[in-house]
C-alpha cells in the first residue's frame, strides 16, 4: 500500500513552469530521498504536497484521499497525516520545546485548553516521549530560541511525531546544521519509518548523505523527475549527471 | 590599479554627475518646497512683531506666577489622579476592543481581505478623530465629567493601537503557524498557540506607549469639561490666577515625568 501517491504533479509561479509532471510515491517505513540542484523545484513540491500552494494539475492521493479536492475541514482533516519539518525549524521562539511539541496535539485539543496552555496529561506525556525520542528530554523546558539549530532541528521532528501524521515530509532539514548535528537529526527521521512505520520524504542537497539513510533517491531537476532508483544504485556518476550544468 | 592610500583597496569607483534635466528637475523641486513654506507661514498668521511685543506681558505672568500657591493643593492632587484615572481606563477599554480588531486587520490573520479592509478604513477613522474631538461630542452626549474624556480616550486609541497591534503582527515570521495549521487544527488554535507568545511582548509595549502618550493627552481634557487637571488649567487662565496656574503646571510636568520613567522601565524590562 502507499502512503503517498504523486501523479502528474504541475506548477508554474506566475507563468514559469516549476514542476512540470513530477510522479512520487512512498510506502509507509520507507525513506525516500529528492535531490537536485538548487531550484528545481524541491521546496515548490513540498508547498504543493501539503496545500500550502495549490498545484497546477495533477493527482494527491494521501492513504487513497485525493487532497487536490480537499477544501476547509475535509482539507483540516486529511493533513492531518501530513508532517512537514522546515529548514528553518519554524518554532515559536517563546515557547519552550515541550510546548512546541504539543503543537502537534492542536487539533485533538478543545480551544480552552489551547487559549490558557493546559493540555491533557496524556498530551503531555505522549509530547515528552517524543521529546525523549528525539533524546531532548532534558531540555524539555527549554526556550526554543535557546538552544541549537540541530536541537531545534530535532524539536521539529518530535512536534511531526506527537501529531502522529503517518507522512513525514522533511525540506532540508540538515542544510543549516553542522556534521554532527545533520547526522542526529538525519538519524532521529531515519527512526521515524524504521521504528514508527512512518512514510519520509526527505530533500538533501548533500548527495554524500544519502546512503546509508534512504532507500529511494528521486532525482529532480528543472521540475522533471529524472531518476527514481533505489539507494544502491545511487552512485557518484548518477549524482554528478544530476548536478551536471546543462549545456 | 593603484591603491587608495592607507587602505589597500582599490580606488572607489568616480560617481558619475547627474544628467542635465534631473538636475534641473531637482532645483525646481526645491523651489516648490520653499514657496509651499513661505505660503504656510502666511496662512499661520506668523507675526515675530506681534510675538516681541507680547513677551513683556508674559514674562510680568511669570513674575506674578511666584511663589506658587499650595492654596487647595489637595483638590489639585485629586484632580491629577482623575487625569490618570481617565488615562489608565480609557486605555483599558482599548485593549479589549483592539484585540479582536487587530487579528482581523493583520494580513496573516485575517479570515478575508474583504474583512481586513472594512476593519483597516475602521480603525484608520478612529485613529484619525483625536480623542479631544471624542470627548468634545461624548460631553454633550453623556454630560460634564472624566467619564466623557474615557470614552474620547478609548475611541481614538481603539484606533492607534488596532493598527499597531495588527503591524506587530504581521512583522512575525510566518512559518510557526504554517507548521500548526498543517495538523489541521482550527485557525483560532494554530494563532494564538503560535503568535501570542511571540507577539506579547511588543503589543505590551505599545500599550504601555499609548498609555503614557494617553496620559498626556488627558491633561487638556478638562478643558472642554471632560474632566482631569484641565479642569483647574482652564480655571485659572481664565481667572488670571498666575500662581496657582504655576502649581498646576508642574503638578503636571511631575506626573508626566514619573509615568514616562515608570514606562520606560517596565518597556525596557519587557524588551
Ligand atoms: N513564491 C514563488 N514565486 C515565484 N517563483 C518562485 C516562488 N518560489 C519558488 N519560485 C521559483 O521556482 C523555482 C523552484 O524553486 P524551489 O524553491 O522549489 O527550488 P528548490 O529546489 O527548493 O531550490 P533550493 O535547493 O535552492 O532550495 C525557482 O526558479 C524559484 O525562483
Ligand atoms: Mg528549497
Amino acid at each position: 500500500m502507499t502512503a503517498l501517491a504523486v501523479r502528474g504533479l504541475t506548477h508554474a509561479y506566475g507563468g514559469v513552469p516549476v514542476l512540470r509532471a513530477v510522479d512520487l510515491s512512498v510506502s509507509p517505513g520507507e525513506v525516500v530521498a529528492v535531490v537536485g540542484p538548487s531550484g528545481a523545484g524541491k521546496t515548490t513540491l513540498f508547498r504543493c504536497l501539503t496545500q500550502l500552494v495549490r498545484a497546477d494539475a495533477g493527482t494527491l492521493e494521501l492513504f487513497g484521499t485525493d487532497l487536490q479536492q480537499a477544501q476547509g475541514k475535509s482539507l483540516r482533516l486529511a493533513r492531518r497525516d501530513l508532517g512537514l519539518v522546515f529548514q528553518s525549524y519554524n518554532l515559536v521562539r517563546r515557547l519552550t520545546a515541550m510546548q512546541n511539541v504539543l503543537v502537534g496535539r492542536l487539533a485533538d485539543v478543545p480551544a480552552w485548553r489551547v487559549l490558557l496552555r493546559r493540555f491533557p496529561a496524556a498530551d503531555e506525556a505522549l509530547a515528552a516521549a517524543c521529546l525523549d525520542q528525539v533524546g531532548l528530554l532534558p531540555y524539555a523546558h527549554t526556550r526554543a530560541d535557546r538552544l541549537s539549530g540541530g536541537q531545534q532541528q530535532r524539536v521539529a521532528i518530535a512536534r511531526v511525531l506527537a501529531s502522529r501524521a503517518r507522512v513525514v515530509l522533511a525540506d532540508e532539514p540538515v542544510a543549516s546544521l553542522d556534521p554532527a548535528s545533520a547526522a542526529s537529526v538525519l538519524t532521529a527521521l531515519r527512526s521515524l519509518a524504521t521504528d514508527h512505520g512512518k512514510a519520509v520524504v526527505c530533500s538533501l542537497h548533500q548527495v554524500d548523505l544519502v546512503a546509508g539513510f534512504a532507500d529511494r533517491v528521486v532525482g529532480l531537476r528543472d521540475g522533471r523527475v529524472v531518476l527514481d532508483v533505489p539507494v544502491s544504485q545511487f552512485d557518484p556518476a548518477a549524482a554528478s549527471a544530476l548536478y551536471a550544468r546543462a549545456g | 590599479m593603484q591603491a587608495r592610500p592607507g587602505t589597500g583597496l582599490a580606488p572607489a569607483p568616480v560617481r558619475p554627475a547627474r544628467p542635465l534635466p534631473q538636475r534641473v528637475l531637482r532645483w525646481l523641486l526645491a523651489a516648490v518646497a520653499v514657496a509651499g513654506f513661505i505660503g504656510c507661514l502666511r496662512l499661520a498668521d506668523v507675526d515675530p512683531v506681534e510675538l516681541a511685543e507680547g513677551l513683556p506681558t508674559m514674562a510680568g505672568w511669570i513674575g506674578q506666577a511666584f511663589p506658587p500657591s499650595t492654596e487647595g493643593l489637595s483638590t489639585l492632587l485629586v484632580r491629577a489622579a482623575e487625569t490618570v484615572a481617565i488615562a489608565v481606563v480609557g486605555t483599558a477599554f482599548a485593549v479589549v476592543l483592539a484585540l479582536p480588531l487587530c487579528v482581523l486587520a493583520a494580513r496573516t490573520t485575517t479570515p478575508s481581505g474583504w474583512v481586513r479592509l472594512p476593519v483597516r478604513l475602521f480603525l484608520n477613522g478612529l485613529r484619525g478623530v483625536d480623542a479631544f474631538v471624542f470627548a468634545l461630542l461624548f460631553v454633550a452626549a453623556v454630560g460634564l465629567g472624566p467619564f466623557a474624556g474615557v470614552l474620547g480616550i478609548a475611541l481614538h486609541t481603539w484606533g492607534s493601537m488596532g493598527k499597531l497591534f495588527s503591524e506587530s503582527i504581521e512583522a512575525l515570521p510566518g512559518g510557526p503557524l504554517e507548521a500548526a495549521e498543517l495538523t489541521g487544527a482550527s485557525r483560532l488554535k494554530t494563532s494564538s498557540y503560535t503568535l501570542l507568545p511571540d507577539v506579547l511582548p511588543s503589543i505590551s509595549s505599545i500599550g504601555l506607549y499609548l498609555l503614557e502618550f494617553n496620559i498626556r493627552a488627558s491633561t487638556v481634557l478638562g478643558v472642554v469639561g471632560a474632566g482631569g487637571i484641565g479642569q483647574e488649567l482652564k480655571n485659572s487662565v481664565d481667572l488670571l490666577a498666575f500662581p496657582r496656574l504655576a502649581t498646576i503646571l508642574i503638578v503636571i510636568l511631575v506626573m508626566v515625568t514619573a509615568v514616562d520613567q515608570l514606562s520606560a522601565r517596565l518597556r525596557k524590562a519587557l524588551a
